[in-house]
């Protein structure tokens, strides 16, 4: 039987495969390094889905994901002092970072183009000097300077956070999917293409923005609390730094903007890149940065997007639905 | 009147500080003006103006300011090149593509730093950086006035090359009609281009002074690039004046911030004020 | 009147993307010649002045100059060779004076050498130029603006003038004055094309005329000829 899920194309079997297979991998024996690069890359794989939702499809160059990453871990850290268990930690992670991007909101999307892209730069900054001032009021957290550790980490295992984090990956693939094909979809295509259009046909380009905004900071979000979580330990130049930016927007990038499955090659090739230059902490981003130049220049339809349009392609997909 | 005697040294500060941001402001104003984008690795490149001072201070044993006889023309060659291989390209992608360039730009000059010079911070200090002077009741560090009067200086030049040369009007025509530019016979890539390496020759000199002024590492580039947008809002395109006060709004939002809510804050409430003007009056106060 | 082509435009299509905006254009001007090149909104005519000037190129068929192929030259090649185009809109740069922005027409090499010469007759044509030479150009009135735009594209010093829609917004009296300084620049040797709404006033300041619908050229000829047409095309363009 062939239960269609829109815009999933081959129906539900095969993909349903793949998740019990990538879901029963720890209980295979797969060893910890494994594990935890295919941990990464659910995480990565969520944050990118997200930003292509929002530079690919709503047209919202959003240069803060480390904020809501940060917003939420911090917010799970807190979380573990005062009692919360992980999940709902994790939950309380992704709201809080919600609560963030509706407030910041007001002031951001009134911003065009680059005032917009610059604007959302600031935030994370703005938040690690908030955060580095910031000791805790009432004694309630015991640390010194601004790193805090997640309590209670110990207690759960890497498999957990794996299954976790392939929740996570795989909601995210399936959340856009059902965006793309919603009245909200349609909405985004149209505003990425033109605003003002866009608000002409009577579209309420600012809810719709708003939407996409918030969706990406619940799961952005999410992703960063549960990465805290397992790490055990927070601190504010990690947990705002630019590097959660540059994973989101190359994974993006290199898979291709725009176009569904980008996210997923893409998320994919940053963690092997991690993977083989984790040594080389300089060299790695040195190497991302001109990656992206690279592809930017090269390629800038991605990957996918470039196989999208060779000829081989085109004839396999005619085959597929013909 | 303990009160405004207290004052009168972060206010005298912040004015003189002013001439620092200016300094570090005019190439990104320069290159937002004509090609209507931010380079986001601006902060990065003055950094890397510093420690290319650093190096000849530590290496060659050369003075920071006398260092800039080379590092103003290898910036301008790096920035010529940045504009005509990379960014040229990428324009012709999209304007979003030419941020993640220049994005690109960043973390590559931010890890070059990194990997050469180690996270470590460090700071430009030849004999007379610890040289103060008295006015009145205000002790002020030599370095402070050599930032203002840098930036006087580096500003009179610009304008001047704006209104005189050939080149400097191509610029002003291009960054206010591309299309009519064109139609002049101007070659606009290559007028990009140029445009471009001054900016990066006039970051080559924001990074010795920054580094005269203040320790710096390899990451010190955003907050300073945060601040030079800054800048640039307040003090809007096209307006040498503007962005003269806009460097010294800023120069005194940090001083003052710090004398009333202490050092730590300082960055923090340049932050603010850029959020607050881009909320407000994101098109700027005295120009266009 | 001995005349050689100037310029010889031969079969062309132009795309603005996928949009076919010319279909298989073809156009010749003389040497010394005044041409209109007349047509409704959207018939392509500025499409075709764009396509000259070199900021779209052909698809299909080829532009030549004195002879030598142009379709593939960037704008401001274009320029230097002796082409020079006063854009609809006039678009002089606002924030720059009168004369700055005479002084920015002469950018090219070889326009440079003969930077004084020109700038005199653009005064000579245009003495208000001169009179408001250190205002700044969005000061202007419309008419003084055309002028100037004029004046900038003359300083570039051109064998060809292309003007797009000159007397936009413009009244009567002042268009007199730009249509008599249009002969004058004639006298100098200048050869023009310029591009109209107007079918009547085209037809009367031009030797020869092609008309435009929807990117396609369906007249040409010399004015008089035309004109007898024009009854029959009063419909047409309701004019």
């Amino acid at each position: 039987m062939r239960v269609t899920i829109p815009g999933l194309r081959g129906g539900l079997i095969p993909f349903a495969a793949v998740i019990v297979v990538l879901a029963v991998l720890p209980v295979l024996g797969m060893p910890k390094e494994w594990l935890l690069y295919l941990f990464l890359f659910f995480i990565y794989l969520a944050m990118a889905n997200m930003w292509n939702l929002l530079a690919g499809y709503s047209g919202l160059i959003c240069l803060c994901p480390a904020a809501f990453v940060g917003v939420a871990g911090y917010t799970v850290a807190i979380g573990t002092w005062v009692g919360l268990p992980f999940y709902l930690g994790i939950i309380a992670g992704a709201i809080a970072a919600v609560a963030f991007a509706l407030l910041i909101s007001f002031p951001v999307f009134r911003l065009r183009g680059i005032y917009f892209a610059i604007g959302t730069l600031v935030l994370p900054e703005v938040l690690k000097a908030w955060f580095l001032l910031w000791r805790p009021v009432g004694g309630v957290m015991v640390g010194r300077g601004a790193g805090y550790a997640v309590k209670g980490v110990q207690g759960v295992s890497l498999t957990e956070w794996y299954w976790v984090a392939l929740v996570i990956g795989i909601a995210s693939i399936f959340l856009m999917r059902i965006i793309l094909s919603s009245k909200l979809g349609l909405g985004l295509a149209a505003i990425r293409d033109n605003d003002d259009t866009a608000a002409s046909s009577g579209i309420d380009v600012f809810r719709l923005k708003l939407y996409s905004f918030v969706i990406g900071a619940f799961i952005m979000g999410m992703a960063g609390a549960i990465f805290y979580s397992y790490g055990g330990y927070i601190e504010p130049v990690g947990a705002f730094s630019i590097r959660w930016l540059l994973i989101a927007l190359l994974a993006t990038v290199i898979g291709g903007e725009g176009i569904k499955e980008g996210p997923i090659i893409g998320a994919a090739i940053v963690v092997i890149l991690h993977f083989l230059l984790a040594r080389y902490a300089g060299i790695s981003l040195l190497i991302q940065g001109a990656l992206l130049i690279i592809i930017m220049l090269l390629a800038p339809q991605g990957i996918v997007g470039y196989i999208q349009k060779t000829r081989a392609y085109r004839l396999l997909s005619k085959l597929a639905t013909g | 009147m303990e009160v405004l005697t207290g004052l009168t040294t972060p206010i005298v500060f912040g004015i003189l500080l002013g001439g620092l941001y200016t300094l570090i402001a005019l190439g990104l104003s320069l290159v937002f003006g004509v090609m209507k984008v931010i380079n986001v690795a601006h902060g990065d490149l003055v950094i890397f103006g510093s420690y290319l001072a650093f190096a000849a201070m530590t290496m060659l044993g050369i003075d920071p300011i006398l260092s800039l006889v080379m590092g103003m023309p290898l910036l301008f060659v790096i920035g010529f090149g940045i504009q005509r291989f990379l960014l040229n390209r990428a324009f012709a992608v999209s304007l979003d593509a030419a941020l993640l360039v220049c994005f690109g730009l960043s973390i590559i000059f931010q890890n070059f730093c990194q990997i050469i010079w180690t996270p470590f911070s460090r700071s430009l200090k030849p004999p007379y950086a610890l040289e103060s002077f008295s006015v009145g009741v205000v002790n002020i560090p030599l370095v402070y006035l050599l930032d203002l009067v840098a930036a006087l200086v580096v500003m009179l030049l610009l304008r001047e090359f704006l209104r005189r040369t050939y080149l400097g009007k191509a610029i002003n025509a291009a960054s206010q009609d591309t299309k009519a530019a064109l139609l002049m016979g101007i070659n606009t890539g290559r007028v990009y281009a140029f445009a471009f390496a001054i900016a990066m020759a006039f970051a080559a000199i924001a990074g010795v002074f920054l580094g005269l002024t203040y320790p710096f590492t390899p990451t010190s580039g955003v907050a300073f690039l945060i601040i030079a947008f800054g800048v640039v809002i307040v003090g809007g395109l096209g307006s040498m004046l503007g962005t003269l006060i806009g460097g010294m709004v800023f120069g005194l939002a940090q001083t003052l911030g710090g004398y009333f809510l202490g050092a730590v804050a300082q960055m923090f409430v340049a932050y603010i004020l850029v959020f607050v003007i881009l909320a407000v009056r994101p098109q700027g106060i005295f120009g266009r | 009147m001995a005349q050689e082509t100037l310029l010889k435009v031969s079969n062309i299509d132009v795309f603005h993307g996928s949009f076919q905006a010319l279909w298989d254009v073809s156009l010749v001007v003389k040497r010394g010649e005044i041409v209109a090149l007349i047509g409704a909104n959207a018939s392509g005519k500025s499409t075709l002045l764009n396509t000259i000037s070199g900021l779209l190129h052909p698809a299909k068929g080829s532009i030549e100059f004195e002879g030598k192929n142009i379709s593939v030259l960037d704008p401001f090649q274009i320029v230097t060779i002796g082409i020079s185009q006063i854009p609809e809109g006039r678009r002089v740069f606002p924030t720059m004076t009168v004369l700055d922005n005479l002084i920015i027409g002469s950018y090219n090499r070889k326009a440079r050498a003969k930077k004084e010469q020109n700038l005199k007759m653009v005064y000579e044509l245009f003495p208000i130029l001169k009179e408001r030479k250190n205002q700044l150009a969005k000061t202007l009135s419309g008419g003084e603006q055309q002028m100037l735009a004029l004046g900038r594209g003359l300083m570039s010093d051109p064998k060809l003038l292309l003007l797009d829609e000159m007397s936009l917004g413009l009244a009567p009296i002042v268009l007199n004055d730009l249509y008599k300084a249009l002969k004058e620049i004639r006298e100098r040797g200048i050869t023009i094309l310029f591009v109209e709404q107007n079918v009547r006033r085209s037809l009367k300041e031009a030797d020869r005329a092609y008309i435009m619908e929807v990117g396609r050229v369906v007249l040409s000829g010399d004015v008089a000829e035309l004109r007898e047409e024009e009854e029959v095309k009063k419909a047409y363009f309701g004019v």
